[in-house]
């Protein structure tokens, strides 16, 4: 069952347009949500988070009205993207109010965000005040607020920011832990790398509009019309020309490249490519090393998507 | 129903929020300065006290010292006693300074620390997305005010009435506690309303500040003298003032206190009884805090 659906979503403020007919569903389990500053994905998590109304359309978080429905707050975490610390407190404190705002004693409370912020590498610092932390402490903390109580949906917004890479690691374990558990994670990142590691399940947004939602090598699949690059690397060199030239009779074939030892081939239609490459390796009795295509990966995606001509 | 889940929560949310409001509050700058402008009549007064000294006689009646003025004085002075001449001094300063002056612009500081201060931070945002409800955020911010706000002024209060009535010893001090109950009383009722419009405005403005000095100035000083005063806190809060030194004897006029309202050549007495005056302030405080509570709710980020 989808967690949070999105029908139709469009949020204006005034004349100018946040989000723009987004209808998606997302599953328990991590998901990415990609996208270049001002696309709109904190405008899409701050309704699924009911901090906003949609102008137009339809929002269900766990099948309540996020903007109406105070009761399931206790379920969602957040992490914004932005600081937003009481920084007179100390980090201890900070955790242990928010928790004491989902009615626990301050006992427990205290207990809870002591035990959350040691996880998290904190138990030295957890005392000192805020404002004395470093960007990753501070970016733990907002973790630390926001997973204590064993929430059921994570919406966090750039959540890696500021973060070191031992940190950062610590906090994709966390994620695919809280995945495994069967909790709705939805990431907002710029680094493609980070989402790539952590899930395949993504969707792209641009000037406020979904260009694509899924699987990435799904959507990769879908994307045939966009022109493609497979390298190949025959087992003899003196084979490469041979196998340009070949390569250049067929029509779904746009370009050929040699580069060193592969041959890099520019195709319409990959989903073509991979059916006819090896019957035509087989009668040319030319042998091949390795076939590799950089664009299925989640940099080369959101490449195209966003800043492709087709897109223009 | 919400009152009453509200009330079962009060335990673990309401400690928490009051507490940081009232630190966040002490701890800001700006009440310090506040403070330390609200201490200068004190000191100036302890300044008159040591030069007046030499102006008093003293007479004992039933082991009690009455301080009055001796020929050193003012002539319309000599021979009266020295309590019955200050009080006037204590109830000036505490209803033009006090009350009218340093009252509006501590609610005005405090709802913005309060209210605008998370907006700017975001913690609001934050809150919002726990349990917590509208009311709730709204409640325990305008108790931890009206505390704060309340409990700076009526300290302040007690030093000016202690300071103003020393040259009239011990027995003038005690003789006038009624006067200082009543600037108490004004102080509370006060903090109950201000702090609740204040917020309201913080809460809908994103400049509560600016807005909240035109209110003061084109509500509260300009209105609260004319026909309409009666939608002004002003106007109740002069009320209480007379009636209140009116009870006590006091030779006072409604046009001292702005209470009449012309119709044609004539003018009219507008004074609201004390505890209607009162019950008013209280509703006041309790539409502002549910009209509070409903931005809050509205509010989109």
């Amino acid at each position: 069952m989808s967690e949070v659906i999105l029908e139709n979503v469009t949020k204006n403020y005034g004349k100018v347009q946040g989000i723009s007919d987004i209808s998606v569903e997302i599953k328990p389990g991590l998901t990415g949500i990609l996208g270049p500053n001002g696309a709109g994905k904190s405008t899409m998590m701050k309704i699924i988070l009911g901090l906003s109304r949609p102008s137009i359309g339809r929002v269900s978080v766990m099948g309540n009205n996020p903007f109406t429905s105070w009761e399931q707050r206790c379920k969602i975490g957040f992490v914004p993207e932005y600081d937003c610390f009481y920084e007179h407190m100390s980090g201890l404190d900070y955790v242990s109010y928010f928790l004491q705002m989902h009615n626990n004693s301050l006992e427990k409370s205290n207990e809870m965000a002591k035990k959350s912020l040691s996880e998290l590498g904190l138990e030295e610092a957890m005392d000192r005040k805020i404002r004395t932390y470093s960007r990753g402490m501070r970016q733990k903390t907002k973790i630390a607020r926001a997973s204590v109580f064993n929430p059921d949906i994570y919406v966090l917004d750039e959540p890696f920011q500021g973060a070191d890479p031992t940190t950062r690691h610590l906090l994709m374990m966390k994620m695919k832990e809280w995945a495994s558990e069967g909790k709705t994670i939805m990431i907002s990142s710029h680094i493609l790398h980070d989402i790539e590691n952590l899930t395949d399940q993504i969707i792209l947004i641009n000037n406020g509009r979904m260009l694509a939602s899924g699987n990435r090598h799904e959507i990769r699949n879908l994307m045939n019309n966009i022109p493609r690059q497979v390298h190949v690397t025959p087992i003899d060199n003196k084979n490469l020309r041979k196998l340009a030239k070949r390569m250049m009779d067929e029509s779904w074939v746009r370009a050929t490249r040699i580069d060193n030892d592969e041959l890099i081939i520019e195709t319409d239609s990959s989903e073509t490519f991979y059916l006819e490459l090896p019957r035509i390796v087989k009668k040319e009795k030319i042998k091949i090393k390795n076939i590799n295509s950089k664009d299925d990966s989640l940099d080369s995606l959101y490449t195209k998507l966003v800043g492709g001509a087709q897109w223009k | 129903m919400e009152i009453k889940d509200i009330l079962n929560r009060s335990t673990n949310l309401g400690r928490p929020i009051i507490k940081d409001a009232i630190l966040r509050l002490l701890m800001n700058k700006l009440t310090w300065i506040l403070i330390l402008i609200l201490l200068l009549p004190p000191i100036l007064g302890l300044w008159a006290y040591t030069n007046e000294q030499d102006e008093r006689q003293v007479q004992e009646l039933n082991g009690d010292k009455i301080y009055y003025y001796d020929t050193n004085a003012e002539s319309d002075l000599i021979g009266s006693p020295i309590h019955e001449n200050v009080r006037e001094t204590f109830i000036e300063i505490s209803n033009v300074f006090l009350i009218k002056f340093i009252g509006v612009l501590m609610a005005i500081m405090f709802a913005s620390e309060l209210i605008n201060e998370e907006f700017n931070k975001k913690t609001i945002q934050i809150l919002r997305t726990t349990p917590i409800r509208p009311l709730e955020i709204i409640l325990y911010r305008y108790i931890a005010g009206v505390v704060c706000m309340f409990s700076i002024l009526a300290v302040t209060s007690l030093i000016y009435y202690v300071v103003t009535m020393m040259n009239a010893g011990l027995y003038g001090i005690k003789e006038e506690w009624d006067v200082l109950f009543l600037v108490i009383k004004l102080l509370l009722l006060e903090s109950i309303a201000y702090i609740g419009i204040f917020i309201l405005i913080s809460v809908h403005f994103d400049r509560p500040f600016f807005l909240g000095i035109i209110y003061w100035m084109l509500w509260e000083m300009i209105v609260s003298g004319g026909n309409y005063q009666q939608i002004t806190v002003s106007h109740y809060l002069n009320s209480i003032l007379f009636k209140g030194l009116e009870n006590m004897n006091w030779d006072v006029i409604t046009e001292d206190f702005g209470l009449i309202k012309s119709a044609g050549n004539e003018t009219i007495d507008l004074v609201t009884e004390p505890f209607t005056a009162a019950m008013i302030i209280a509703i006041l405080a309790l539409v502002t805090i549910g009209i509070s509570a409903r931005g809050i709710e509205r509010r989109q980020f």
